[in-house]
């Protein structure tokens, strides 16, 4: 009880630390999912429609990708970008940047993987349908989009709750940094090993309220898709 | 007009149709019959281009229009779906769904039909439309007899005004009969029997034949 007073508390003074914090939990988000969509839906679109020699392997491996350990893509995005890394002349390490990547490294198979699933599953149909009433090839495409438009929003969602619940990955690249690198999880996850219970309880149903406003976004969308 | 030779389709080991020759006139109209898995799908698959024989060549009038044996119903209202992809038939479409009963439910969203309202949709969605040949994979299955009559009326109506080749599969004798001036019959991917419809049911040539003619329901 004293954790949610306080995290209400937190919430209504406007504390800046926490603000600043999710802020940096938004913008981290934001740009890993959206970074992942862009890559993950016309991929997983590729893959879901077409038929192509090796795609059961493909298909095996994005798989294997979806579930990949945070700490696992966290060391390997390190390993790439610190100072003597390939990529260590670029400076991002322990910068939302890098958090970013680490992320799209998890995101991405995830993105993928549900998208070439569901379009495999749910678009035959629409695909036949279609191009029986012969439709151009440009309609048949929309009206693939349009119909699976609810499922895809829906992987969408699914990606921002694993961006902005990901612990491990930001933790290792973007090393928790006070007013730069702290996210909503690596906060809680200091404040417990602080033994600061109650704070990191507080943080927790922060978080947890972002999620659930993610979650009810996501079940309106979803309504709205069988109200059309 | 249809033309197909040596038509093959395997996949892996498994030969699901081997045609050597069919051949149909525009105009005329082709009853596809026989058990499931008999290759019925797959012969219309193929004629319709969404599927690639394995070998053999396939040669068909266009355009050409293909219903799937399972309907869909795309997002928004009755008229909607059957206004797709079209432009200024709205008329057009409302004498299509009177002719096959789904007036009272042009405003009502297509994905809330029972089953045979959204065949006769789905049906709908194709004559709305010019053609050179008609493909349809069981289009009344769902329906009842009345309702079956219907689409059978329109297809027939629709035959007459564009002049189309009809191909059709069907579980069903009374639908080759009416729908069709010939029957085709597959056994395993393979043609058991081709010719009129009321020839092939009333003095059946072999045994096989006999006993699937004997399991329809007339």
């Amino acid at each position: 009880m004293d954790a949610l007073k306080q995290a209400l508390h937190l919430l209504f003074s406007l504390d800046p630390e926490l603000l600043q914090i999710l802020g940096v939990t938004m913008r981290m988000s934001f740009f890993s999912t959206t970074i992942s969509c862009l890559i993950g839906l016309p991929l997983g679109a590729l893959i879901g429609t077409r038929s192509f020699r090796g795609k059961a392997f493909l298909k095996k491996l994005i798989h294997t990708l979806m579930g990949l350990p945070p700490v696992v893509a966290g060391l390997l995005v390190y390993a790439l970008f610190t100072h003597y890394g390939p990529f260590g002349r670029f400076n991002l390490l322990f910068t939302v940047r890098v958090m970013v990547i680490a992320q799209c490294l998890l995101i991405i198979p995830v993105v993928t993987g549900l998208t070439a699933s569901f379009m495999e599953q749910s678009t035959r149909a629409v695909i036949d349908t279609a191009k029986g009433m012969g439709l151009s090839r440009r309609r048949v495409l929309f009206l693939c989009l349009s119909e699976s438009r609810t499922s895809l929003l829906s992987v969408v969602l699914n990606a921002f709750g694993r961006s902005i619940a990901e612990v491990g990955a930001v933790s290792i690249v973007g090393g928790n940094i006070q007013w730069k690198t702290r996210v909503m999880t690596t906060a809680i996850m200091l404040e417990t090993n602080k033994g600061n219970f109650s704070f990191a309880l507080a943080l927790g149903f922060i978080l947890l309220l972002i999620a659930f406003v993610v979650n009810v976004a996501a079940s309106f969308v979803v309504r709205e898709g069988h109200d059309d | 007009m249809i033309e197909v030779h040596d038509l093959k389709k395997t996949y892996r080991d498994r030969t699901v149709l081997d045609l050597p020759a069919l051949s149909l006139a525009q105009g005329e109209t082709l009853a596809l019959a026989g058990a499931n898995g008999s290759g019925k799908t797959t012969l219309l698959r193929l004629l319709a281009g969404t599927l690639k024989p394995t070998a053999g060549t396939v040669k068909t009038a266009k355009p050409l229009l293909y219903l799937p044996q399972k309907s869909y119903a795309f997002r928004g209202t009755v008229l909607q779906n059957v206004l797709l992809g079209t432009q200024g038939k709205k008329q057009q479409a409302m004498e299509l769904l009177e002719k096959l009963e789904l007036l009272p439910f042009a405003d009502k969203k297509a994905s809330s039909l029972s089953g045979g309202e959204l065949q006769r949709l789905s049906v709908c969605r194709l004559l709305i439309r010019p053609c050179n040949l008609l493909l349809l994979d069981e289009p009344t299955s769902a329906c009842d007899p009345q309702s079956a009559t219907l689409v059978l009326q329109a297809l027939e109506a629709y035959r007459k005004e564009t002049g189309c080749t009809l191909v059709l599969s069907t579980h069903t004798p009374r639908v080759a009969l009416e729908a069709a001036g010939r029957l085709l019959i597959l056994r395993d991917g393979k043609p058991e029997a081709d010719g009129a419809p009321q020839a092939l049911l009333q003095s059946p040539d072999s045994d096989w034949l006999r006993a699937f003619i004997a399991g329809w329901r007339i």
